[in-house]
């Protein structure tokens, strides 16, 4: 008598390669970079323009609803004077970093060169459809001179770096998503250390010593150590320090700067050091 | 019941440009009206469905063809879902005798039940790959509210998946075999 039957074969069969196939895939995978394949490229071109097209629509419809139905004018004067004072302070920000850098270079009796950087304005057409992860996808891409590890900013401060990039469009590792680690250091004290996102659009503060002077309200910039992101852009604000009875460090949480619940249009910068950091990564990995 | 090949295919596509369109309504209508922090993930439901109701050798390349379209809508990548799908078929064939879907109550139960097994595959994958388990509970957690939505809708699109394969409503939990 036979135990196992041609179908039950069949089916032990294929479950096997597909299970060594999903865990070579597994395997392969990384969450803080990709390359596209060709079907993902070719999908994705074919797919994305309905999701951009939605995306459209809806902000067509709600511009109606905001300028026609509800007061024109106000509204339209609110948003100008909205985005004047979010680039005043973006400004002022810049501009006390300015002054901070100037002078510590005053006493060092040196200088350095600020990263130049080409910027490509894009729209957010579409959020990943998983929910472990925090990801945006924009409509331009490598036709546009997008490149991959391209930080991504808005008037208020840091989205994340590109994650992958297809000809038109590009996927964003948000700073809301648990792989993407920022150096950052606390204005006020330079205290340095590590933001990643946990949940509930929220960040944490890691690696800050129990020692260190910092405070609920304390504002976070880019440290510009890594190589990915400029220093000087604003992170987001520590609203919450936790002392626990072990450990060195603190827990702290901390808020975006940016508005990711009201996300709709970003700055890529593509510094002409991309290149270079690209070619980097591989070397570092294969040294670890 | 038997499927014929052609039917296999026809349903296939089918599922596939559901699943699309149900991905492009996650990803983009429902964060566009506001709603950003919990994620519908209707691939989970359809790979539910077939690993559930089909009987079939062809199930495993059905649901790595699913994946591979979730894949362009999530940087999760097709392989993760692929195997929790594959866990959870295995889990179903070991269960088929006492799994019986026939009231939308118990579907609903079902579903909640291999969703749990489907998300803790998931998030053990996504700990071990990130090498940070302190993040399990946080991860698993974002799930719950998302996955008690789709359960409750699942009796919805289970019987909507039912016309297209040509499943029984009355069927037991292999409804059909292809």
């Amino acid at each position: 008598m036979k135990l196992i039957n041609e179908s039950s074969k069949t089916k032990i069969v294929n479950n096997i390669l597909v299970a060594f196939l999903a865990i070579y895939g597994i395997s392969q995978k990384r969450f803080d970079l990709s390359e596209p394949t060709l079907f993902h490229q070719l999908v994705t071109e074919v797919i994305s323009p309905v999701q951009e097209g939605l995306s459209n629509s809806k902000k067509s419809l709600s511009s109606l609803w905001d300028n026609y139905l509800l007061i024109v004018n106000t509204s339209k004067e609110n948003n100008v004077l909205k985005k004047q004072i979010s680039r005043l302070e973006s400004d002022l920000s810049t501009m006390e970093e300015v002054r901070k850098e100037n002078l510590r270079l005053k006493r060092l009796l040196s200088y350095s060169d600020e990263m130049s950087h080409q910027r490509v304005m894009a729209q957010v057409v579409g959020w990943d459809s998983a929910n472990e992860f925090k990801v945006i996808r924009l409509n331009k891409g490598r036709n546009h001179g997008i490149k991959t590890m391209a930080p991504v900013i808005t008037d208020h401060g840091l989205v994340g770096y590109v994650y992958r990039v297809t000809d038109n469009y590009a996927d964003v590792l948000t700073i809301l998503d648990q792989n993407n680690r920022v150096d950052v250091m606390v204005e006020r004290t330079r205290t340095h250390g590590i933001v990643e996102g946990v949940f509930n659009f929220k960040c944490a503060l890691k690696y800050i010593m129990r020692n260190e002077p910092v405070e609920v309200g304390d504002k976070l910039i880019t440290a510009g150590v890594g190589g990915i992101y400029p220093k000087g852009i604003k992170v987001g604000m520590i609203t919450d320090i936790t002392k626990e009875n072990f450990g060195m460090t603190l827990s702290i949480e901390v808020i975006p700067s940016v508005d990711f619940d009201k996300l709709e249009e970003v700055l890529v910068l593509i510094p002409t050091e991309v290149a270079g950091v690209e070619s980097l990564l591989p070397a570092v990995e294969k040294k670890i | 019941m038997r499927m014929r090949f052609s039917q296999i295919l026809i349903s296939f596509l089918i599922t596939l440009a559901l699943l699309t369109g149900l991905e492009i309504v996650t990803s983009t209508l429902l964060p566009a009206m506001g709603w950003k922090e919990y994620r519908l993930t209707f691939n989970v439901l359809i790979i539910l469905f077939l690993a559930i109701r089909m009987d079939s050798p062809l199930v495993p390349w059905l649901i790595l063809g699913l994946q591979m379209i979730h894949s362009i809508f999530s940087i999760e990548g097709w392989a993760l879902g692929t195997l929790a799908g594959l866990i959870v078929m295995m889990s179903a064939n070991y269960l088929k005798e006492v799994l019986h879907l026939t009231t939308a109550f118990m579907t609903m139960l079902t579903v909640q039940l291999f969703q749990v097994i489907w998300y803790v595959t998931v998030t053990l994958i996504i700990c071990l790959k990130i090498s940070d388990f302190d993040k399990f509970g946080l991860i698993l957690w974002s799930f719950i509210p998302g996955s008690i939505l789709l359960s409750l809708i699942s009796p919805v699109l289970f019987w909507m998946l039912g016309l297209i394969w040509r499943v029984p409503s009355d069927g037991g939990s292999r409804g059909v075999e292809i």
